[in-house]
């Protein structure tokens, strides 16, 4: 039986506030109506002008700056280079691989300006991903990093690439820092590989666009101008956690509709022209690049950007230079931060509100960043496929283990396996349908008809809503263990064994059982000696009914996480099914 | 030892090298060393009560001449010097810390070194004392610059982080430099002393780190503390020892005990080294550490 109009009565819109209510009615707010992203840079650019747009701070605390000015400049002669000297066209797909630092916004924005599509790489990828993730976009010319000029040496005929545009951590530092810094990453650190790449820099393809500029007058507009929301602005990899890595194609609107949605939920919150955002989440992931790159841009924050945020450390100096008023972070991130004692006892005093999202936030990490910060910490849910966010806790009202209510304008269900909507309070698959959904995989319509059924896309995320339409994530639904026909969350198990004080953490999963088809697993980190295997399960089980109990404890001494620190439990249960496999065999 | 013209070059080297480390620091960092006074007092106390005691029953147990165990408990008795401040630096210890260490044992020692020597070697000479210049201008060297050093941190991130490097870097061409010089030039006194006195002087520098160590994870400092504090424990004021030695003796007498605090600086530098190595893989185990870790119950 179908519970649509549980759903479809969107229970939630009574906490919206103004601005939210604005736009489910679809009232665009000016500061909103932009046909393409383009736009909005140049938009931004011309408010805000002399105002400092990006720092990178380095851990030393040393640091380039670039003003709106500059970043729109720049970003203008990168993209008459990639136009006229390159050659590219409308559409073209330009890859970027690197850290947070100064180059980045300008190649992006460069590569928008162009009308070329972005596509973003994670910088930590090997060699094998970036071969596939160049081959699958059809990337025809890429700017990268100096550090990983290696990897890309080995791999480049094997791609489509034609251009290779070079660059480094201090492009845009004053010259001594800049010659200083390259000296400390070359000799001591040795993070800069040598190579024989024939490739461009950064500074002189833009020297080069300058030229150019000045010399036939060009007019960076005319390569945008002609967007709309339909064009696709950017190729977004996902699926380290579910499989081969597919780009969600976003289109301009996507990007820009997510924008809107992200500034109803913080605008009320942002001094335009004044904030101070920390950037130490990457922004090659969709998180950082839509709230933190693109959201605080429109807004004319200063964006302080941290190359690395490992160990976290790094990002001290930049807490003690910079009057931080808004962080965006995971779990891990913010737990990192109030292990610090120079975070802890000297908290920023400029914070106003921490965005947490990319995976859930803990309850004890948020009240205790609520009682360190003094400030509000407000956690999101969304994916790559929807640029990224789905569901927001209104800042000041946030409630604990909810990713909060849909965003103006989205529409979301819970559906069963047959797709049919779920009662009240029943967990089922979290579908979303709104202007941020993307258009589909790219080149991967295969992939797209499983996630994109008549514009709702299938999350793969386990949830139920509560009466009031606020959600909560239970699980993956593929990380779902099937015990003798009960369903098994693995969440729950690793929230009950993460409550003994000597555990870390955990990967629960799924192993083949010949009895009970499946039996649950864990695979747990001490953060100090002493506790058994015999020890958890009984634990688990005053806590949970019995078959969710790990059958099998194991300890290992690390996990294996992606790049934003979530745990890889499809890595977990791969080495695990591979040891039982060849262990069969001998 | 080394020419006057080496002294007030290194003197002057040393300046530059505190106004890098003072680069590196912030008034937040001295703020929260201040947090915990007990880090002090516990380093206080490893400096002046297990110190002098060790170099005194070292002293005993290897059957050291008496001048040489005046060296000894001098060398024992001594306030930290800026050495240890670059060490602390260059294992990622708290170098705010190490360096109001340094003061407040350098300030007490004007007291607390007479009255510990009057101790320790009762009858042998009553005259030792630290010149009171001595401290000025071990402050000047250490707090002038120090604080220079932060303020143009605190006006420019970059220029601070640059002449934090440059502070670094000469401090390792330093102590490169120190123990380079020393071992040609005195290669017959060490041909000529005794196993004894090696041992005395090696094992000073160790167990002062051991010990200090041990002392602070018993009254639970965290780790990081206590290595700072084992450094601070461990490496003592060569050159100043040194120089009391040459104001308060003469003739003879002077060279004998002066082979103690002569000894004592090369292989502290050595010694020093390579537990900063080990103390900084440890800080780096941590921080990642750290990193992973969950927050505590609260």
């Amino acid at each position: 039986m179908s519970n649509d109009h549980l759903y479809d009565s969107a229970p939630w819109t009574q906490f919206y506030d103004t601005a939210q209510n604005a736009i489910k009615g679809s009232a665009q707010a000016q500061e909103h109506r932009f046909p393409s992203i383009p736009a909005m840079l140049v938009a931004a650019a011309n408010n805000f002008g002399p105002n400092t747009a990006f720092t990178t701070c380095m851990p030393n605390g040393m640091n380039g700056q670039l003003t709106y000015q500059q970043a729109d400049e720049l970003s203008d002669a990168f993209a008459i280079y990639l136009r006229e000297t390159l050659s590219l066209k409308k559409g073209t797909r330009v890859a970027v691989q690197m850290p947070n630092c100064l180059a980045l916004p300008v190649a992006i924005f460069g590569i928008l300006k162009a009308g070329c599509v972005l596509v973003n790489v994670n910088p930590l990828y090997t060699r094998r991903e970036m071969e596939h993730q160049f081959n699958d976009a059809g990337a025809q010319a890429l700017v990268i990093m100096d550090m990983f000029a290696d990897k890309l040496e080995d791999i480049l005929h094997n791609t489509p690439i034609k251009h290779v545009v070079i660059t480094s951590v201090s492009q845009w530092f004053s010259p001594v820092v800049r010659s200083v810094l390259n000296a400390v990453l070359t000799y001591w650190n040795k993070a800069i590989p040598k190579h024989s790449l024939n490739a461009t820099l950064l500074s002189h393809a833009i020297q080069t666009g300058k030229t150019i500029q000045a010399e036939q007058g060009i007019d960076v507009a005319s390569y945008w101008q002609d967007l709309t929301r339909e064009d696709t602005a950017l190729l977004q990899y996902t699926g380290g956690t579910t499989g081969v890595s597919k780009g969600a194609e976003l289109i301009h609107g996507n990007l820009l509709s997510n924008l809107e949605q992200v500034d109803s939920v913080v605008g009320s919150h942002i001094e335009t022209g004044k904030e101070c955002v920390l950037t130490a989440l990457p922004i090659y992931h969709i998180f950082a690049f839509t709230v933190n790159l693109l959201a605080f841009y429109n807004k004319g924050a200063h964006n302080v950007l941290v190359p690395s945020p490992r160990p976290i450390q790094n990002c001290q100096r930049a807490f003690d230079n910079y009057p931080i008023s808004w962080i965006s972070g995971v779990n891990t991130l913010f737990n990192a931060l109030l292990n610090e004692e120079w975070f802890t006892v000297y908290p920023p005093k400029s914070m106003k509100v921490a965005m947490a999202g990319g995976t859930a936030l803990h309850k004890s990490v948020a009240d205790r960043w609520r009682s360190v910060v003094g400030s509000p910490i407000a956690e999101g849910y969304g994916l790559t496929e929807s640029s990224p966010v789905i569901c927001f806790n209104p800042i000041g009202h946030e409630r604990a283990n909810s990713i909060g209510i849909p965003a103006p304008s989205t529409e979301v269900r819970i559906v069963d396996e047959q797709g049919v909507t779920v009662p009240l309070g029943e967990p089922g698959e979290i579908i979303a349908r709104g202007p941020q959904i993307m258009k589909g995989y790219w080149n991967n319509s295969e992939e797209t008809a499983k996630a994109l059924k008549d514009g709702w896309l299938y999350t793969g995320d386990i949830g139920t809503m509560s009466e009031d339409g606020h959600f909560h994530i239970v699980d993956r639904k593929k990380d779902m263990i099937l015990v003798s026909g009960f369903n098994v969350y693995p969440n729950e198990v690793e929230d009950s064994i993460a409550r003994l004080p000597q555990v870390q953490e955990s990967a629960v999963i799924g192993v083949p059982d010949e009895q009970t088809g499946e039996a649950v697993h864990a695979y747990v980190v001490l953060r100090e000696q002493g506790l058994t295997a015999q020890d958890i399960i009984q634990h688990c089980k005053t806590e949970l009914a019995s078959y969710k109990a790990p059958k099998k404890v194991v300890f290992w001494d690390e996990l294996p996480k992606t790049p934003v620190g979530k745990v890889l439990r499809k890595e977990v249960r791969a080495t695990v099914l591979s040891n039982q496999a060849a262990a069969k065999q001998q | 030892m080394l020419s006057p013209l080496e002294e007030s070059l290194l003197s002057i080297m040393m300046v530059i090298i505190m106004f890098g480390m003072g680069a590196s620091l912030t008034f937040k960092d001295f703020k929260l060393s201040m947090r915990h006074p007990q880090a002090i007092g516990v380093g206080f106390s490893s400096q002046y009560l297990l110190m002098p005691f060790i170099a005194f029953a070292l002293a005993r147990l290897l059957n050291l001449t008496v001048e040489q165990t005046v060296g000894l408990v001098l060398m024992g008795c001594m306030p930290g010097g800026t050495t240890s401040n670059i060490f602390a630096y260059f294992s990622r210890s708290l170098l705010s810390l190490s360096i109001m260490m340094t003061i407040c044992s350098t300030l007490a020692g004007f007291i607390l070194v007479p009255l510990w020597m009057e101790f320790y070697t009762q009858g042998i000479d009553d005259a030792f004392r630290i010149p009171p210049d001595q401290i000025a201008r071990l402050l000047f060297v250490l707090l002038i610059p120090t604080l220079l050093g932060m303020w143009l941190r605190r006006k420019n991130a970059n220029i601070g982080a640059v002449i934090e490097l440059m502070g670094g870097v000469l401090g390792a061409v330093v102590i490169v430099f120190l123990v380079v010089t020393w071992a040609p030039r005195n290669w017959r006194l060490l041909m000529e002393t005794s196993w004894q006195v090696y041992a005395a002087v090696i094992l000073l520098g160790l167990v002062g780190f051991l010990f200090g160590y041990l002392f602070s994870r018993i009254l639970k400092l965290n780790p990081q503390k206590a290595r700072t504090v084992s450094l601070e424990t461990g490496i003592q004021n060569g050159p100043l020892a040194a120089l009391i030695v040459i104001m308060t003796f003469s003739g003879e007498t002077q060279q004998l005990i002066l082979l103690i605090p002569v000894m004592y600086s090369l292989f502290i530098v050595l010694n020093s080294t390579w537990v900063t190595v080990l103390y900084r893989k440890w800080t780096k185990q941590e921080e990642l550490a750290r990193d992973q870790a969950k927050v505590e119950p609260s």
